[in-house]
């Protein structure tokens, strides 16, 4: 028992945790990461990786399904934790780090829980909404004709006279097209796909279609967010992945939008603009992977927050200095959605959008700059609002870092629309 | 003695290797199970002193099979691990071809009257085999080369669906190109 | 070429090499989480943090996800520590070594390209997406790095005559080779980071797929990928130790020291950097490895061959 304990005391020093942020709850979110980091913890990215589970606010129907789910796809021992608030995180915390240790607790629960990985009776379309990295998500795919549609994805030849649709959701079409197709596969030797029906495990086969090169692919279907690291949270995109590229993506706010608070009417005090800014800066340089310049940021967010000035300020002018800089940061980020002003007024964006993501970036940095010195208050966060809705428009057809890098470069505000959110 | 042991150890795991590539269910596995008894076959050669040719069998054979990785993906495309299917295709036309080669080299190998070592094997083996092959075929070897890199590029530039006519405009001026997906030089 | 003196050990002291491989892997740990904590002023988390992550990882339960592979997701993963071990027999530690293999650079090579197939089965084995997109990130990064690497390896090899490892580190009296080939060092390194799927190569595991390869590992499975990870970082840095660093060359200390001093700075200069680089996104960097890459790393093949002709 000592040396379980020990390895238990050990181990809580490392412990990794999956934040889930419900909508409104951006100052929770943000005051968690902070207390996190100042015990040695750190987020996981994945479910598979975590031992806690901490949600910050309450979730509404959907996002509280999605929970569950992450919840049984947690390794164990694990520990879930309510945040309900920004002032509740201390107590959650230590109410977490005191269940973990807990080693008969996290025995019986591996006795009792499911022993197989399965995936969910429910397959609504809200029900896929998670990291989109488990077996489970290909269970949200609704290939309807698997029979014919793989044949035709081995063959990849027969695709030139179909008018399969990509997305897969018309059964009715895939099966009419899996009763004709067959004469095609002359070639093939049909007694050798013998299990070709079946649903391996339930799930169903992916579908072919022509990627961009005109070669037969398989369509993934993967939705990203809403519980997503560096990841607007509550946006939900629902993408249709050939290898890596998102040849068709559809947006939605989980639980409808109507779920969330607003920033502000939760709690008194008022988050500074620059502060959100500094978050989605933070995503951005951690998806391009400079660790140290998001580092930076996270801890000019943090400050901000704690009402401090000086030190926003120069670290913040630092940031700006570097990211000008940096070639290779530039080399990373060029050409990554490029925007016209044409692009802007068809998607109705703000004017900051114009150029590609490098672009953006440096208008980031020097808002928060401007924003920081006081100098130039700039918009408030709200009025130069970049619409979530237009983001499956400008991802078609990228592969999905470029996706990431594009999202995070758009510099979206926190769901629900944080127009009240005032000045500091 | 020990020898022995790891010659037979090994070409067992090499044939089992081999079988398994046609029982398995699943493309990946079948693709790496042909790996491992490459792998067995490089150590056999290693096990001949022949240290150079076996780790570069090693070395060629698992980066091809990585390679056909991505190819399985590019024009096989299947759900990651999933779907069982039976990697045989053909089956008595195979059976019949690889039984009689079987054959054939199985009695090559016990019939042919192996000649009795003269010598003893040189000080440098690796640097005697290279003479031994390539010795005074060295300019032949050396354009060889040349000849089969531009053999690839023709091939690749044939087969390409877009000229530079695409990339650059019609009268090659474009700059940067106009690419699907463009690289990291910046042309 | 001058001859030098190598030691072949017994095998059983390849359990001390395996320690000296363990401890320099968490040396790499260590300063990096003590690096990552300074920079994102953690309260808690420096140097030991890879132990307590370790004990974090072994007490964590083995998870599978529907329908995965598990077989190939665990060779995947547990290959990579095992391949770590493969590449660091050939490595003279002064004059001592494990395995005098007349090919000794051509193992490096074969070992490390052991990776490509590591990388990819823990991906795909995993069935999830991101695991899928990782697993094929790394193979663009390879098929990127691991040309200009061959043939950065093949300029030392090149200037001392032979594919031993111990003559590559003896013919390095006078001179060191990285004076004089430093494009094949830098490229070298290059590789290094690529086969350890280290910082700017490290997409394959990029936050922007959720982890990517590793998206799905937990407990002991995530613990041998990751260390797979550090040792072949150190086994590298080692490595560059008797190809371009003059091996065990060096005044007042003996030859052991200084190759382990040598190695101790090569890793470190690694870990730091990852800080400091963003990711090579793998559809850009394949042009750079091809355009510019390559044809460097011939050219400096031309250059070593002259002046090795040149030279008698």
């Amino acid at each position: 028992m000592g040396l379980t304990d020990a390895l238990a005391g050990l181990a809580l020093r490392a412990t990794r945790v999956l934040v889930v942020e419900a909508p409104g709850q951006w100052p929770t979110r943000v005051v968690l990461e902070e207390k996190m980091l100042r015990r040695g913890w750190r987020p996981a990215w994945t479910p598979g990786d975590a031992d806690v589970l901490a949600v910050c606010g309450v979730p509404g129907p959907e996002l509280a399904q999605l929970v569950e789910r992450l919840w049984e796809q947690m390794p164990g021992p694990r520990v879930r934790a309510a945040v309900t608030s920004p002032t509740a995180v201390t107590s959650a915390l230590n109410e977490a780090a005191a269940l973990l240790l807990d080693t008969p607790a996290h025995r019986t629960d591996a006795r009792e829980r499911a022993q197989k990985p399965q995936i969910p009776a429910v397959m609504d379309h809200g029900g896929h909404g998670e990291m989109g990295n488990h077996g489970m998500d290909h269970s949200g795919m609704n290939h309807g004709g698997h029979g014919g549609m793989d044949h035709s994805s081995h063959g990849g030849m027969d695709h030139g006279d179909t008018d399969q649709p990509l997305s897969g959701d018309e059964d009715h079409q895939n099966m009419d097209h899996s009763g004709t197709d067959h004469g095609g596969h002359g070639g093939m030797d049909h007694s050798s796909h013998g299990g070709m029906d079946m649903a391996p495990e339930g799930i169903p086969l992916a579908q072919g279609g022509e990627d961009r090169d005109g070669l037969g692919v398989d369509v993934l279907h993967l939705p990203l967010g809403p519980v997503l690291p560096f990841w607007p949270a509550g946006l939900v995109l629902h993408c249709s992945l050939q290898g890596d590229v998102v040849i068709d993506a559809d947006a939605a706010v989980v639980d409808g939008g109507s779920h969330g608070v607003g920033i502000r009417s939760r709690h008194s005090g008022l988050v500074p603009a620059a502060a959100v800014r500094c978050d989605n800066l933070v995503a951005l340089l951690a998806l391009v992977g400079t660790q140290d310049l998001a580092a930076r940021a996270r801890s000019a967010r943090d400050a901000l927050l704690r009402g401090d000035r000086a030190g926003p300020q120069r670290a913040v002018e630092r940031l700006h200095r570097v990211v000008r800089r940096s070639i290779i940061l530039r080399w990373s980020l060029r050409g990554v959605l490029p925007l016209t002003p044409a692009d802007l007024e068809r998607h109705s964006l703000p004017d900051r959008c114009l150029g590609d993501a490098y672009d953006r970036l440096l208008s980031l940095v020097e808002r928060v700059r401007a924003e920081v010195n006081g100098a130039n208050p700039g918009a408030p966060v709200g009025t130069e609002r970049v619409p979530w809705d237009v983001v499956p428009h400008l991802v078609t057809g990228l592969e999905i870092g470029t996706v990431r890098l594009a999202v995070a470069s758009l510099d979206l505000d926190p769901f629900p629309a944080v127009h009240e959110v005032g000045h500091a | 003695m020990v020898a022995a042991i790891v010659f037979w150890g090994l070409a067992v795991v090499a044939v089992a290797a081999g079988v398994a590539v046609f029982v398995v269910d699943s493309m990946a596995r079948a693709t790496y199970a042909l790996a491992v008894s490459f792998i067995a076959v490089g150590a056999l050669i290693i096990l001949l002193q022949q240290s150079y040719l076996g780790v570069i069998t090693i070395l060629m054979m698992v980066m091809e099979m990585a390679v056909m990785a991505v190819y399985m993906v590019m024009f096989m495309g299947m759900n990651p691990a999933l779907m069982p299917m039976d990697m045989t295709h053909g089956k008595k036309t195979a059976i019949g071809a690889s039984t009689g080669v079987f054959v054939l080299l199985a009695s090559g190998a016990l019939l042919i009257p192996w000649p009795e070592r003269r010598g003893v094997p040189p000080e440098d083996l690796t640097n005697a085999l290279g003479l031994e092959i390539m010795g005074e075929k060295m300019l032949v070897m050396a354009v060889v080369g040349p000849v089969m890199v531009a053999t690839i590029v023709a091939g690749v530039v044939l087969a390409a669906g877009r000229t530079r006519y695409d990339r650059l405009g019609d009268d090659l001026r474009r700059r940067p190109a106009d690419d699907p997906q463009p690289g990291g030089i910046g042309r | 070429m001058p001859e030098t003196v190598l030691t072949t050990v017994p095998a059983g002291w390849a359990a001390l090499a395996g320690i000296v491989l363990c401890t320099l892997a968490f040396f790499a740990a260590a300063l990096d989480s003590a690096l990552s904590a300074r920079a994102e002023g953690a309260g808690r988390g420096g140097w030991l943090a890879p132990a307590w992550s370790t004990a974090r990882l072994l007490r964590q339960r083995r998870r599978t996800v529907v329908a995965a592979d598990t077989l190939l997701l665990r060779v995947g993963a547990a290959g990579m520590l095992v391949g770590s071990f493969l590449m660091v027999a050939v490595i003279p530690l002064g004059r001592w070594t494990l395995a005098d293999l007349d090919v000794g650079v051509v193992w490096f090579n074969t070992v490390d390209v052991m990776v490509w197939a590591l990388v990819w089965l823990a991906g795909w084995g995993a069935n999830s997406v991101h695991g899928l997109v990782g697993g094929y990130r790394f193979l663009a990064h390879g098929l990127a790095y691991e040309l200009p690497l061959m043939f950065a390896l093949v300029a030392p090899a090149i200037a001392a005559g032979s594919l031993r490892v111990g003559d590559a580190a003896g013919a390095q009296d006078r001179l060191w080779f990285v004076v004089w080939m430093p494009v094949a060092f830098v490229i070298f390194l290059v590789g290094v980071t690529g086969f350890s799927v280290w910082g700017p190569f490290a997409a394959a595991l990029g936050a922007d797929v959720a982890g990517g390869v590793l998206a799905e590992l937990s407990g002991v499975d995530r613990l041998v990928m990751q260390a797979g990870r550090y040792a072949f970082l150190a086994a590298g840095a080692a490595f560059s130790v008797p190809l371009f660093l003059g091996g065990g060359a060096g005044p007042f200390l003996p030859e052991w020291a200084w190759v382990a001093v040598k190695t101790v700075a090569v890793l470190a200069v690694l870990v730091w950097l990852r800080r400091k680089l963003p990711v090579f996104r793998p559809d850009r960097f394949l042009e750079i490895g091809w355009v510019v890459l390559l044809p460097a790393a011939v050219a400096q093949d031309l250059v070593v061959s002259l002046v090795v002709v040149w030279k008698g």
